[in-house]
């Protein structure tokens, strides 16, 4: 049966439509703004061209300072942040998967049980945890005579704790979700090719390299991309947790932004900011995608 | 026929008379913004709720919104809460009205307030707000360590070798109250802060009171080092210490942690003005004032607005503000509190430090204007042991050509 083009139109409606007031007008409504110098609370609503990125990229003004403040410190993140966030996960995945059902199942749901958490929760409870000298973490480090009381460490206060206590948190938090999907990754395995592994003598390392990770090699990509751009987005841990500090030293690109916008009500130049940062996000990802494409080659010429 | 037809007429006729009317009576509505979304927002409400119970004119809609300053710039709200030191921003982009005819409307002058907050609704000679409280620094104190409030820094400093191990006389945050921190010593010291309409922080004055802070912490030992976001006060409701914990005996931090010591320490909670640490006495703190949105021009609204500012500064109605524990501006509700000190402690010990307390400066900005200062100038102050005045200045330096760039914006 034929469906005449209008039916079909119609069936791709709701998409449209949610696609153009969600993601079109938004990224349009911001590229435009980006191009006035708009600034809260004021009548100041010029076409000002591509002054502010030319600002924000070229000048030196407190913009420049910022952006570049707020991209190096989300660099150091992303750095820090991405391979153990992987690697973690991946490791408790295939922890998980040699475990026995029901257990199995308590264990996923226990991990994942972390990521329903808000970060605002999270963040009251790493506080509660790292903040100061009466701190949990200090306290019990105190107790157990590794620290003194009068010199405590400042896991939010002094670097590179503060970094640490951030990673930790996030950790904490996401693990559940990329665990989760390199446990399903994992359960679409044929079960055959590990019985006809063993046969032949391989190791369990011998059969993660030969059999696991040539299976899941498109989660593991998948994987890393996603976490490289959800660390790219930090904000709300070091938002709540460390409040940029120290100094200004866990203040992350996304949270410049946000003060930019929110606090200093500069619309426009907090627009022109973001615009720059999704290219930046854009470039990393097209730059990893491809170098994971050779790699990905590579492996298929070898297997 | 006819009849019928005289019927409908006169319906319509009477419907429309009664429509008339009801328009004609119905009340004139203000829309009130401000952002009491803690504790307080519900003795604001009572007030609110008074008034337009008390009658039937006007009513006023109040809305209690945390990013209420966003929502005033993008929305049509008649009566705002703006902070004082916001004041100056607020008044130079013109979002709000001079309101000297609705004092005169509400039978108020000026001087019916304290002289602090007169000032600081005074711009351009003309008044731009009703000032409704300060929130300045204010010392909690644990009588059980501490049975007298310590009045000077030698106080403090005779503190420290009495309270034995692991109790220091005071805490000095990590952050949170860094901004006030630095500001109530300026104040102590007299130090101007202000040049041609921007901050200026490179001074040997301000140079000297931030050395003074790293002082304390580093060589006076008047307080724990590494204390974290709000240190000043958790480490004043830490229990009993132990070879695993510090406390603190006394607390200079903001009045809204005042609820949270009382049920900790209930009797034992002192409540007191700031020690004199500089030249003389003198706090920092922010403050509340009730402005007019500039697009409000309609004559009815404006009446609106003065009558509710006449019922609620009233002794009767603002004292449900002191009730919140903030300390008000209005000069009958201050006689008020010095007559009811014990019922009152908090509100009116800060009513007894408003003479020296010292708002931001009338600045463009002026959050944004100190940020590197709050931030990067603070954490190096209470960090870096040995601080000196060669590794500062060029920081002071920066943050005053930082808080010259937006005041020339």
């Amino acid at each position: 049966m034929r469906v005449k083009p209008w039916k079909a139109f119609l069936f791709f409606l709701p998409f449209l439509i949610v696609f153009l007031l969600f993601w079109a007008l938004p990224f349009i409504t911001g590229v435009v703004g980006s191009m006035y110098n708009y600034r809260l609370g004021t009548n100041r609503n010029d076409f000002v061209g591509l002054q502010n990125y030319e600002t924000i990229l070229f000048s030196e003004s407190r913009h420049h300072d910022n952006f570049f403040l707020g991209l190096g410190n989300t660099l150091i993140f992303v750095g820090i942040s991405v391979i153990p966030l992987v690697i973690i996960c991946l490791l408790l995945a295939l922890l998980l998967d040699r475990v026995k059902d029901p257990w199995k199942k308590v264990f996923r749901t226990l991990f994942f049980m972390s990521y329903a958490v808000s970060v605002t929760a999270v963040s009251a409870i790493f506080i509660w945890m790292l903040n100061g000298p009466g701190s949990y973490i200090n306290v019990t480090l105190s107790r157990l005579g590794i620290i003194s009381a009068e010199s405590p460490i400042g896991w939010l206060s002094e670097q590179p704790f503060a970094w640490l206590s951030i990673l930790g948190a996030t950790i904490w938090w996401t693990v559940g979700f990329n665990m989760m999907l390199f446990v399903n990754a994992l359960n679409e395995i044929d079960t055959q090719l590990y019985e006809a592994s063993s046969i032949d003598g391989a190791s369990y390392p011998k059969q993660f390299r030969y059999i696991i990770m040539p299976s899941i090699i498109h989660t593991f990509w998948f994987v890393l991309l996603n976490t490289t751009i959800a660390s790219f987005n930090l904000y709300g841990q070091s938002y709540l947790i460390t409040r940029g500090g120290p100094g200004q030293s866990t203040s992350s690109l996304s949270l410049q932004i946000y003060r930019t916008i929110m606090e200093n009500k500069n619309l426009s130049v907090g627009m022109a900011m973001a615009i720059l940062m999704g290219f930046v996000v854009m470039l990393f990802c097209m730059a990893q995608y491809l170098l994971t494409q050779r790699k990905k080659d590579y492996m298929e010429v070898r297997k | 026929m006819k009849r019928f037809l005289a019927i409908l007429v006169s319906a319509l006729l009477l419907t429309t008379m009664l429509l008339g009317a009801a328009v004609a009576e119905a009340p004139v509505t203000i829309r009130f913004l401000n952002g009491f979304t803690g504790g307080d927002g519900a003795f604001m409400k009572k007030i609110t709720d008074g008034f337009n119970a008390s009658q039937s004119k006007y009513v006023v809609e109040e809305l209690q919104e945390k990013d209420h300053y966003v929502k005033f710039e993008t929305g049509e709200y008649d009566l705002v809460v703006i902070h004082g030191d916001l004041l100056p921003t607020y008044q130079i982009n013109g979002a709000i009205q001079p309101v000297d005819s609705l004092y005169e409307a509400a039978g108020l002058k000026p001087e019916d307030f304290h002289p602090t907050g007169a000032a600081m609704v005074t711009l351009e000679d003309q008044q731009y707000a009703f000032p409704l409280d300060i929130h300045p620094l204010t010392m909690f104190y644990n009588k059980k360590l501490v049975p007298e409030a310590p009045k000077t820094y030698e106080d403090i400093l005779a503190l420290a070798g009495m309270l034995g191990d692991n109790v220091y006389p005071m805490g000095i945050p990590g952050s949170g109250l860094s901004e006030w921190y630095m500001m109530f010593l300026a104040a102590q010291n007299n130090v101007e802060l202000t040049d041609e309409g921007a901050l200026k922080f490179d001074t040997p004055e301000f140079a000297e009171v931030l050395l003074k802070l790293n002082q304390m912490l580093f060589v006076d030992k008047v307080s724990p080092v590494g204390l974290g976001l709000d240190g000043e006060f958790t480490t004043f409701m830490t229990d009993k210490p132990d070879a695993s914990a510090v406390q603190t005996a006394v607390a200079l931090t903001g009045p809204w942690f005042y609820t949270a010591a009382l049920e900790k320490y209930g009797e034992d909670l002192g409540v007191a003005p700031l020690p004199v640490i500089g030249k003389g006495p003198g706090s920092y703190g922010g403050a509340h004032t009730i402005a007019v949105s500039a697009k409000v021009t309609d004559p009815a609204k404006l009446e609106a607005i003065a009558e509710y500012m006449k019922y609620m500064f009233t002794t009767e109605n603002l004292l449900n503000w002191a009730d919140s524990g903030q300390a008000p501006l209005y000069l009958p509700v201050i006689e008020y509190l010095a007559a009811h000190q014990e019922e009152y402690p908090l509100s009116y010990t800060n009513s007894l430090q408003f003479e020296n307390t010292r708002i931001a400066p009338p600045v463009y900005n002026v959050r944004e204007q100190s940020q590197y200062l709050g931030s990067t100038i603070y954490n190096l102050v209470v960090t870096k042991e040995g601080l000196t005045l060669d590794e500062l200045m060029p920081e002071l330096e920066k943050a005053t050509s930082l808080a010259r760039e937006i005041a020339d914006e």
